[in-house]
This record gives C-alpha cells, structure tokens and sequence, in this order.
C-alpha cells in the first residue's frame, strides 16, 4: 500500500514538475489562449462566408468546427509525448527516471498527464471563448456528460503518444512522422467538416480511429449535433480503443526501453 | 573478485501480469544483512559493435561493505560503460551484476532502490526548476516514503550546503554549483551503493569536503562508493581499493 502511495506522489510529482516548468515560461499561456483566438475569428467568418452543405446555418457549422478545434489541442497534447521524451534524453534525465524505483515506463505515462490535462483546460478556455465572444451556444443540458467522456476520449488518444514515444527512445527522433499523422487524423476525424463528404475509403479509415467518434460525440453532447450511430455505440468505441490501444501501447514502450538497455543505446540522444 | 559467468537476467515482456510487472513491480524487502556483497560484477562483457574490441573483457569487481574504491583508467578505456551496467542503465552482454544478490532484472524497483548513480559531466538537471523543487522531484520518484520526504529533502540541502541555493533555478546557478546539486541527488535517497562517475568535475575544495562527508555516511551504514575518474584528481580522498581498468579487465594499482 505504501508503495502505491508513494508511485501515487510520484506521478503527481511528475505533474507538478511539468507545471512549474509550464509556468516559468511566463507568456506562454497567453499565447495558446491567442492562438485559440485567431482560430475562432478565422472560422467564425468563414461560417459567415460560405454555406456548408448539411448545415441548417452559419452557426450551426461554426459550433461543429469550435468543437473540433477544441479537440485538436487534445490531439497536438498526446502527440507532444514523444518530443518531450525526446527532450528528456538530451537533458539526461530520462536515465534519472529509468534509474529511479519509480522507472522511466511510469514516468513517460506520468509525463503525459499534464500535458493532457493542459489540453482539457485550453478545450475548455475555447469553448469559453467561443460562448462569450462568438455567441456560440451549448447544449447545457449534456454539457456535465461531456466532461466525463472527455477524459475518455484523453485515454483514447494518450496510446497514441505513447507509441510515438516508443519509437523515440529508439530512433531519438521526436517528431518522426507525427506531424502528418495529425493532418491525416485531422482530415479523417471530422475535425472542419463532416466525415459523409469524404470518399468511402477514406470514411472506413475514419471508423479505424477514435478522433471520429470522440468528435461526433463531444459534438453531440456539447451544441446537440445529430450523432450517426448511438451515443452508447461512440462510447463503447472510445472504451475500446482505450482499453485495446493503452496496454499495447505501453508494452511496446517497456520493449522500446529494453532494447535500449540492451543494446546500450538508451544513453543515446 | 569472483569470477562469474552468468548470464543477465531479462524480463520476458510475455509473461502472465506483464504489465504490473513493468508498471509497478512491487519491492520485495531486501536488507544487507546476508553474505552478499554491496556489489559484485562478475565475467562482465560488453561490446559496442561486433568490429570493435570488447570494452568490459570478463570484469570482475566487489566491493565488500564499508568501502570505498576507486577505478582510474585513461578516457574511453570503458569506466564510464563499467558504471552505467552496474547502475543497470544498460546491459553487458554476459556476466553478472547483483547488488546485495539482487540483479536489475530480478527486482528492478528494489534494485534502484539501493544502488546510485552520479553519471559524468553536467546533464540530468531540469534547468527551469529551483533547487529544492528538482530535489523534491528527486525523492518523490526515489519513492521515499511521505514521512520521511520533507526530512530526507531537507538533509540532503543541509549535507551539501544549498539553503542559499534553495529558492535558485537551475539554469542560474554555475557549473559548480550545477555539480553540488547532481552530487546531492545522487545521495539524497540513502543508497547502499554510489556509483561516482569523475564527480569533482567542476567541485571546488569545499565541494570535495562535502562528498567526503556524504560517503562517511554510506560507509557508516554498510554500504559501499565506487568512485571512477581517469586519475590523480581526488587526491584529498582515501580509498580502501585501488584498480585501473585496461584491455577490459581490472588491473590492481
């Protein structure tokens, strides 16, 4: 019990560290919450703009993309795993976390958590924004089913990040590959408009991913977006992702780093 | 020394509870009060690739408790590789490595427990902390338990005179400074084993005055130092053991 109190403090240590780095970078918070922003301006008048078919109005288009844009800082936190990893080995303290009894596998999962966390709040600090200065309107009646089914959907995504810091520890390489799996999963997510406008192919590889049911169902939980399959069905998709997708993930990573053990290139960066 | 020709236990990643194993193996107490060594290396071997020599030759080395060695040896003769197995960074090809008759890959958690590493020059600092934050970080994934934290951090900014430092973030301090930090890290957990890999790197005297004070205290509760530097740097320190390392092997001096 008190070893799982103190891996408990350890992966809040870990929190706590990544904050205060965080927040040792003064102006960064203002300029994600900036790039949030411009983001919503952008898209509000491109609502204004044009006519998107399957659209009753401007503003029914403008609440599905502001979801979708909430949910890109998701996405961009899970990718962001690998470089911080990547960091890690430069810095040296990668081997401190593989050298401590609290082990580098429980530091990279802890070292996705603030990250994921962050994201949830800059979601949220979108929404806000989009509410407050755009007039977008939320479906308050779900709005509280939304939060728990957020971190569902971070539990969906965070495999992602892990297999992409896997192969970091193996190739020292941070960003092999992840900026064009975040377009790609933009584009097929349903991120800026709907999936059904999308090619059939390209709609079944839209099915093989959780970005697709977790925008389709915060989307319906949050402006009341009609769904395409059952609520429970996006659920149980979000659920099985996760469960499937975080313990092979994490196998994966704990082989990464015994390759690296054994062949000795874990010192490498 | 022993020799010892064993091979180096690896978890198999397809075992039944795998994942437990590997996220949260628990710690099977382990105290030092059996009839093995602190450490012992036995037949080490490692290669860094097939064209090239082998860097650690069958090494043998014990350190019996209440000791303290010292290995020389001039730049890349494989001090540094020596350590990082011990330490259970990386693995050697074949041979031995047990740590109070625990191998890394036996107990990994109990493992890390005991042993300390100091690696070589600057790096494992997060520059944008202060002080007393990365030592919290230290103790916190050092697993410490919760009623000895504050104590444990508070000992370790006592023992290497850092309250004027404490408030101070990392990438503000000098390379000295930066050093007497690492040192504190390293000992902060109380290890059976410290590993020091040319800790006076950027040390001044009163700097040195600390280390020896920090490895009375190991000494004086069974463990043993082994302490690695190409040579003549640490001349202010006694050691019960001196080897060089040459061709792979450890050579008495």
């Amino acid at each position: 019990m008190s070893d799982t109190l103190a891996a408990g403090h350890a992966f809040l240590a870990v929190m706590r560290r990544d904050l205060h780095v965080y927040l040792s970078y003064r102006t960064r918070l203002v300029s994600q919450v900036l790039t949030a922003l411009f983001s919503l301006t952008l898209f509000y008048y491109v609502s204004r703009l044009v006519h998107v078919s399957g659209f009753d109005s401007h503003s029914a288009y403008f609440g599905f993309v502001v979801v979708g844009i909430s949910l890109i800082s998701v996405l961009y936190s899970s990718f962001s795993i690998p470089e911080l990893v990547r960091q890690e080995l430069i810095a040296g303290t990668f081997d401190r976390l593989l050298l401590s009894p609290f082990g580098a596998i429980r530091g990279v999962i802890a070292m996705s958590l603030f990250p994921m966390l962050f994201s949830f709040v800059l979601a949220t600090v979108t929404l806000t924004l989009g509410c407050v200065i755009f007039g977008l309107r939320l479906h308050w009646s779900t709005v509280p089913v939304a939060v728990p089914v957020m971190f569902l959907v971070v539990l969906s995504f965070l495999p992602f990040g892990i297999l992409f810091a896997s192969l970091t520890v193996v190739v020292k390489q941070g960003s092999v590959g992840t900026a064009w799996v975040i377009a790609l999963l933009s584009i097929v997510g349903g991120l800026y408009f709907p999936v059904s406008l999308l090619p059939s192919w390209l709609q079944t590889a839209a099915k093989l991913q959780p970005f697709t049911a977790a925008t389709d169902l915060l989307r319906h939980l949050l402006v009341g977006s009609s769904l395409g399959e059952s609520p429970q069905t996006s659920l149980l998709k979000l659920v099985g992702f996760a469960a499937v997708l975080l313990p092979g993930s994490i196998l994966l990573l704990a082989r990464a780093i015994r390759l690296g053990q054994r062949r000795g290139t874990i010192i490498e960066y | 020394m022993t020799p010892r020709s064993l091979d180096i236990a690896e978890p198999e990643l397809g075992a039944t509870g795998t994942l437990e194993r590997l996220v949260g193996a628990r710690p099977t107490e382990s105290s030092p009060e059996s009839d093995s060594a602190p450490l012992r290396l036995g037949g080490l071997r490692k290669r860094w690739r097939k064209d090239l020599p082998l860097v650690l030759d069958g090494l043998d080395l014990t350190l019996e408790r209440g000791t303290t060695t010292w290995v020389g040896g001039r730049n890349g003769v494989g001090k540094t590789t020596m350590l990082r197995v011990a330490a259970g960074l990386i693995d050697a090809d074949s041979g031995c490595v047990e740590v109070w008759g625990i191998a890394p890959g036996e107990n990994r958690v109990r493992y890390q427990q005991l042993v300390s590493f100091l690696p070589a020059g600057d790096r494992g600092l997060y520059a944008r902390l202060t002080v007393r934050r990365q030592l919290e970080f230290c103790a916190r994934i050092a697993m410490v338990p919760r009623a000895r934290f504050g104590e444990t951090v508070e000992h370790a900014i006592a023992t290497f005179d850092l309250s004027e430092l404490a408030e101070r973030r990392v990438d503000r301090m000098s390379m000295g400074q930066r050093q007497r930090l690492r040192i504190a890290m390293t000992f902060l957990p109380s290890p059976e084993v410290v590993l020091l890999d040319e800790p006076l790197t950027s040390l001044d005297s009163e700097g040195m005055v600390l280390i020896q004070a920090a490895v009375a205290e190991v000494l004086a509760r069974g463990g043993a130092v082994l302490w690695c530097s190409p040579s003549g740097e640490h001349l202010e320190m006694s050691f019960d053991a001196h080897w060089m390392l040459e061709r792979g092997k450890l050579v008495a001096v």
